[in-house]
């Protein structure tokens, strides 16, 4: 089992000219910290213009700075939006490989197509599409990075032959990910060769048989690059402390705060019928069964909150139904102090990390070799 | 946390129908025909058009839409509404400014079982087969043409309907009045999705100043079973509703 953080970077109102700036150095300072407690990997996603809930819209950029700040620690791109109105695929292909020569081979490449209509339609993509592109341009990365000349006839774009540089410093090219919400996705990863890349919260019962099947079929893929990257990370939130109720309590709120935030996006789904968005994004998975705007948000099984041992048995149960990383958000909107998420991720690193296998930090996801 | 309403509900209320109780019976209706556009609006008045118990959304929206219900406890009846895209807490909801029907009776109806702003007008709902056109005209002056252009079939298992949120008064809400939420489920029998396209909309008419279309999402035109049901929640219109929401049922 290995260990992650991952960053929405949520700037909570009112705003003056030293938020943004706030919410990036403490997130800096956690970076450097789960560097220095043998945390293998930090996540940043790409989003825009989704207000207070996450201001990372260049994620590239601070995972720079993370990656120029330490010295194991594998650096997350991910998700980046394979949506040619919002990322050329070249561009892709180019910041990537600039991001793991900085990081000196530390990097990990997730793709994904968005969920909200916020976005989307900011940038007029067709939400009808975003599959199929997502689907051409992960098929294209790999070539990107390891054909000496590239050229492409598709219907996301197309391009004359062209030397894409620089070269990703990992050979063939590091390893590949997709980010898994809707239901379904998991099978498109699995059958691409690509790790799932969880960014649902919880729902142990339902996780198992989707992580069975991605195992299942990832056995016999067609791998869109030169590496299977076979490797369940989930996500969840990480509050430890040595008091139980506290942790607990602090915990859920860090969860409510996240949920309440991500429910107000305009999702895809709820704007824009179609098929390709069949999930109301992360709404579903926090509420399942609310209809009352009195319900509280519900918490989901297998939270890692509370108590080192609380957080123990949760972990366990991630790793007894296939899970092989989890990734920890530590905040949402600042409403956890600098000092206790720091705190929290010393007292995970010295009570929680020893229970569990330790392999070795800063190598590369479990990769096999696949070849296409 | 999200920004929320700033509607002064006071004013509101004084054109806000009374509620005749909280026990009302269902009305399900076979062979609906519901148009819906979806718009981005001016960002300036997001949240001056909510209440305070409700979040605006990320980017705000309003809905037009246009019904004709073939049949009902009070005859056969078309209804027109234009809503603010919003959140109830965490759940996806629109805000009803104003509605129109062509019954007095749905209007008396709707009004005192459901919270429905409803004045008489002559709505009518048109299918061509390059569009579909739903109409409102006050006193002979057209406050409403919203279009669906293009139609394309899809399945109805795509489409969300978001709940509506009704604004009204109540023999219990101490003057502060309450917000219904109405929440009917949908058996499609056909959906079709298009461009939006409104070309008449006469803000005054609609409680809607400050209302500014400036993007269109998307327009769906749909056949199902659908109605009225009974009232589940009811919310106080001054308070965030994750601590003013009453359950009744």
């Amino acid at each position: 089992m290995k260990f992650g953080i991952f960053y929405e970077i949520s700037v909570p109102r009112p705003w003056d000219p030293e938020s943004e700036r706030t919410v990036y150095e403490r997130a800096l300072e956690q970076v450097r910290l789960a560097d220095e407690l043998g945390f293998d990997q930090v996540w940043a996603v790409e989003h825009h213009f989704l207000e207070e809930y996450s201001h990372c819209s260049s994620p590239e950029i601070f995972l720079t700075a993370c990656a120029v700040q330490t010295k194991r620690i594998r650096v997350g791109h991910g998700i980046v939006v394979c949506v040619p109105q919002i990322n050329h695929p070249v561009r892709i292909a180019e910041r990537a490989a600039t991001l793991d020569i900085i990081s000196g081979g530390r990097l990990e490449m997730g793709t994904g197509r968005s969920a909200t209509w916020t976005e989307l339609g900011a940038f007029c993509a067709n939400p009808d599409d975003t599959k199929k592109t997502w689907d051409e341009i992960v098929r294209c990365l790999p070539k990107m990075w390891t054909q000496e000349r590239f050229s492409h006839e598709g219907a996301a774009f197309r391009m004359p032959p062209r030397a894409i540089l620089p070269r990703p410093y990992q050979k063939p090219h590091p390893p590949m990910w997709v980010a898994i919400t809707s239901p379904g996705t998991e099978i498109d990863g699995a059958d691409r060769g690509l790790g799932w890349l969880g960014l649902t919260f919880g729902g142990l019962e339902e996780q198992e048989k989707r992580i069975a099947e991605y195992r299942r079929r990832i056995k016999v893929c067609e791998p869109v690059g030169e590496v299977v990257n076979e490797q369940v990370n989930t996500v969840n939130f990480l509050y430890c402390h040595e008091d139980d109720a506290t942790g607990v309590a602090k915990g859920r709120r860090l969860q409510g705060t996240f949920g309440y935030m991500a429910a107000q996006l305009l999702s895809a789904r709820e704007a824009y019928p179609t098929p390709s968005y069949p999930a109301l994004g992360l709404l579903p998975q926090l509420r399942p069964d609310a209809d009352s705007p009195g319900d509280s948000v519900r918490v989901p099984d297998g939270l890692c909150i509370g108590s080192p041992d609380r957080i123990i048995e949760a972990i366990k149960k991630w790793e007894s139904v296939g899970a092989d990383r989890v990734n920890f958000l530590l905040n949402a909107m600042e409403v956890v102090p600098q000092e206790e998420v720091l705190a929290s991720l010393r007292l995970f690193a010295k009570e929680v990390m020893p229970k569990f296998a330790k392999t070795e930090s800063a190598e590369p996801a479990a990769v096999v070799a696949g070849g296409s | 946390m999200p920004l929320s309403g700033t509607l002064d509900v006071a004013p509101r209320l004084a054109d806000a129908p009374k509620l005749d109780n909280y026990d009302t019976e269902a009305w399900e209706i076979a062979g609906v025909e519901l148009l819906s556009l979806t718009f981005e609006i001016d960002d300036r008045q997001m949240t001056a058009a909510l209440p305070p118990a409700l979040h605006p959304t990320i980017p705000p929206v309003a809905y037009f839409s246009v019904a004709a219900y073939p049949e009902s406890p009070i005859g056969p009846f078309a209804l027109a509404q234009v809503r603010v895209g919003c959140r109830a807490s965490a759940l996806p909801r629109g805000f009803l400014l104003r509605a129109y029907s062509d019954s007095p009776a749905a209007c008396d109806a709707l009004g005192r079982r459901w919270g429905y702003q409803c004045l008489p007008a002559d709505v009518r709902l048109r299918r061509y087969h390059d569009r579909v056109v739903g109409t409102v005209a006050v006193d002979g002056r057209e406050v409403l043409r919203a279009s669906l252009l293009d139609p394309q079939p899809i399945s109805g298992g795509s489409i969300f309907h978001v709940s509506t949120m009704n604004l009204a008064r109540a023999d219990d809400d101490g003057g502060r009045g309450v917000l219904v939420q109405v929440d009917p489920a949908y058996t499609f029998h056909r959906a079709e999705r298009g461009a939006p396209e409104v070309a008449t909309f006469e803000r005054d008419a609609w409680n809607a100043e400050g209302i500014e279309p400036v993007w269109p999402v998307t327009a769906t035109f749909v056949r199902c079973d659908t109605g009225f049901p009974r009232i589940r929640y009811v919310l106080d219109a001054q308070q965030p509703a994750r601590t003013g929401t009453r359950k009744l049922r």
